[in-house]
């Protein structure tokens, strides 16, 4: 008898997808009411996953679904960001005319796939929550669907994404035919001497899952459709996929490839260098934030990767580390996005940031922290984020990754500066509305300040990865 | 046995020929019906290696659905003329060398995959292990489907929701100014609500707000 407990909050998602589907379509004009339940059943659903908690690995399914300490944090990680999420960007919505019924149902069901891709421990049950991750995803990217733009992101991430799919698919079967198993652990048992077909399926698994968090050379549909699609859906895009997808590169790469780290490490390195510098350089002719923010984050993603590449326990919790502190960021940041707006129409050009602390001194001091942070710039969270991926990296000697990594960053720093530069010297501009709700207030006010204050006790972040040991 | 090789040769020599015929023909209405004689040629091949339910599952989706969306896609999109124009004008004929060179490259790289292929026995061994010889594919494949793998049944229940709300949230509008039928408020009008009596003064007529 399979112990469904362990799966709750996976079938407490199905079902409220259900329910709520249920109430969208027999209640007229249940938008708003849907929008708000489904926030508190991510709550919920939080609080069910971590009343969790196993003290023990658990296997499922015959071994193909996996509950530990590691999965239940990236869970309990990728539900919390979702509600904080959804709880910024309901004006938005809402004043963009893409609140329908549909929307958040379509966040819970990209959640759900995301949650059986952390948890999966076999080749199928990753790919198939893979698929409906970003099957969601497709949809919201292409929700605002009379603006051109929109559709057009939609489109172009569907066709790219599919492609990578089927390279995804390919590198499974080669894996699947030289170690006769989908499951991780059968692959690691049977996988011990190199063999040409592995290397290859190694290879074009991470291509699939590179092109997932937008690392360089498979970056390309980043910018268009980071741009083109809502921002609400933006959000989304900047730091839900990446979570899921980066665990899921860890459980890969330190879980049935262990032992082929020779021959993968050299590839992870090349994604990283290419993203650092390619994400630092590409955003300095950016004049929209949207755009700046998705080159943005591929750099981060090559930081991240950085971390990954290492092969060590210290290097894979550093990588966690700064992740959370990179969708703390990026939280933060798009909530001063969505506070650019004037009359219901919202901005985002590096123009119209100009001259902002004349008519807004609070809310362009917490821009300028957020950008200082993600420029990497002392005492910020940003920078011991970087500064403990430097360590793992230098401490295994890998010294022309950390030169890179750091002159990529002075690179980056550059664009962010300028940002504050042209919100603090130039000419003052019309004022912004001031109507936000309390709720998008709440998050900037509570991120910027775990920004501020995490060098004073690093501790609550960095307990939470302490227990995840892979190797 | 006899009947058994020529049946086998016969399906066989049909699958190739549409195949090819899909291909060649220069009508794509023609190439879509070669299809799915291939298709149906193809799945007879598989019910004849005992493999029923894929045979089955071949007919359904394939012919079933697939087969008859191109036909659909082919018929709407009048292909058949720019078919024609890719072969022939000079300006844009410069994919069919780079699809050629693409192609070759994919060969050899299977074949270098291939290569490196050491046949492993000990498959064998399990497959027959596993095979229980008194019951039908169709019943195996369930109570492995419904037992073993009932998460990724229920996930890939999830995609396919997802999927048709995607489809209609993408495609779905509701029409302004359209008159629909109501029998309900029609039988349920009353005198009062639809006549008004009014007193006509001489040389002015009525208004009548519509």
């Amino acid at each position: 008898m399979i112990n469904l407990f362990y799966i709750s909050t996976e079938i407490f998602l199905s079902l409220s997808i259900l329910i709520l589907l249920l109430i969208g379509v027999f209640k007229k004009k249940s938008e708003s009411f849907i929008y708000n339940f489904t926030c508190i059943i991510l709550l919920v659903g939080l609080a069910i996953n971590i009343n969790l908690n196993p003290q023990f690995p658990i296997d499922l399914f015959n071994n193909s679904y996996k509950i530990d300490y590691f999965t239940t944090l990236i869970k309990s990680v990728i539900l919390i960001s979702a509600f904080l999420v959804m709880l910024c960007s309901l004006n938005y919505v809402k004043q963009n005319d893409i609140l329908k019924i549909e929307y958040p149902i379509l966040i819970l069901s990209s959640i759900l796939g995301m949650l059986v891709m952390v948890s999966s421990n076999d080749l199928i049950v990753f790919y198939v929550g893979l698929e409906l991750q970003s099957l969601a995803l497709y949809v919201l990217a292409a929700f605002k669907r009379d603006n051109i733009l929109s559709s057009e992101s939609g489109l172009k991430y569907f066709i790219l994404s599919a492609l990578s799919s089927g390279l995804l698919l390919y590198g499974c079967s080669l894996i699947y035919g030289f170690s006769s198993s989908t499951n991780f652990d059968l692959i690691y048992q049977n996988s011990k001497s190199i063999e040409y077909g592995i290397i290859f399926g190694i290879v074009f698994i991470l291509v699939g899952l590179a092109f997932k968090i937008t690392a360089v050379p498979f970056h390309m549909w980043a910018p268009d459709v980071y741009d083109g699609s809502p921002t609400s859906v933006t959000v989304i895009f900047a730091i839900l996929p990446k979570i899921a997808a980066l665990t899921v590169f860890i459980n890969f790469l330190y879980g049935p490839f262990l032992e082929m780290f020779d021959q993968w490490q050299a590839v992870i390195i090349f994604l990283s260098i290419g993203s650092m510098v390619f994400g630092a350089v590409a955003a300095i002719g950016q004049k929209k934030l949207k755009r700046l923010i998705a080159y943005s984050s591929i750099s981060h993603m090559g930081f991240a990767l950085a971390g990954l590449s290492v092969g060590t326990n210290e290097g894979i919790q550093n990588s966690i580390i700064y992740l959370m502190i990179y969708l703390i960021m990026n939280i933060a940041f798009f909530c001063c996005l969505f506070m650019l707006k004037r009359e219901n129409q919202y901005f985002d050009k590096v123009e119209d940031l100009s001259g902002l602390s004349k008519n807004h001194p609070l809310l362009s001091l917490s821009l300028m922290i957020i950008l200082f942070s993600l420029a990497g710039i002392p005492p910020l969270a940003g920078f011991f984020a970087k500064f403990y991926i430097f360590t793992a990296v230098i401490e295994q000697s890998m010294y022309f990754l950390a030169i890179v990594g750091l002159l990529s960053t002075v690179i980056a720093a550059f664009y962010y500066i300028r940002l504050i530069k042209v919100m603090y010297f130039d000419e003052q501009k019309e004022k912004y509305d001031l109507n936000h709700s309390i709720g998008l207030k709440m998050i900037l006010v509570i991120s910027s300040t775990i920004i501020l204050i995490y060098f004073i006790n690093p501790n609550i972040i960095n307990n939470f990865v302490l227990d995840i040991t892979l190797i | 046995m006899l009947a058994h090789a020529i049946f086998f040769y016969f399906f066989s020599f049909v699958a190739i020929i549409s195949a090819i015929m899909v291909t060649v023909s220069k009508n794509t209405v023609h190439s879509v019906f070669f299809l799915i004689l291939d298709f149906i040629s193809i799945s007879c091949l598989f019910i004849m290696i005992g493999a029923e339910f894929l045979g089955m599952i071949m007919l359904i989706v394939y012919v079933g659905a697939v087969a008859v969306l191109f036909l659909f896609v082919v018929m709407m999109l009048n292909v058949a003329q720019q078919k024609n124009q890719w072969f022939k004008s000079s300006d844009t004929s410069t994919h069919i060398p780079i699809g050629l060179i693409v192609s070759l490259i994919i060969f050899f790289e299977l074949i270098i995959v291939i290569g490196g292929w050491k046949y492993k026995p000990d498959i064998i061994e399990n497959f027959s292990n596993n095979l229980i010889s008194n019951s039908t594919n169709t019943h195996t494949i369930g109570s492995v489907l419904y037992t073993e793998y009932i998460h990724l049944f229920q996930i890939s229940g999830m995609i396919l929701l997802v999927a048709m709300i995607g489809a209609i949230v993408l495609t779905f509008r509701k029409r302004e100014g359209v008159k629909r039928q109501n029998y309900f408020s029609q039988i349920s009008r009353e005198k009062n609500q639809g006549v008004e009596l009014v007193e006509v003064k001489s040389n002015e007529g009525v208004k009548i707000d519509v």
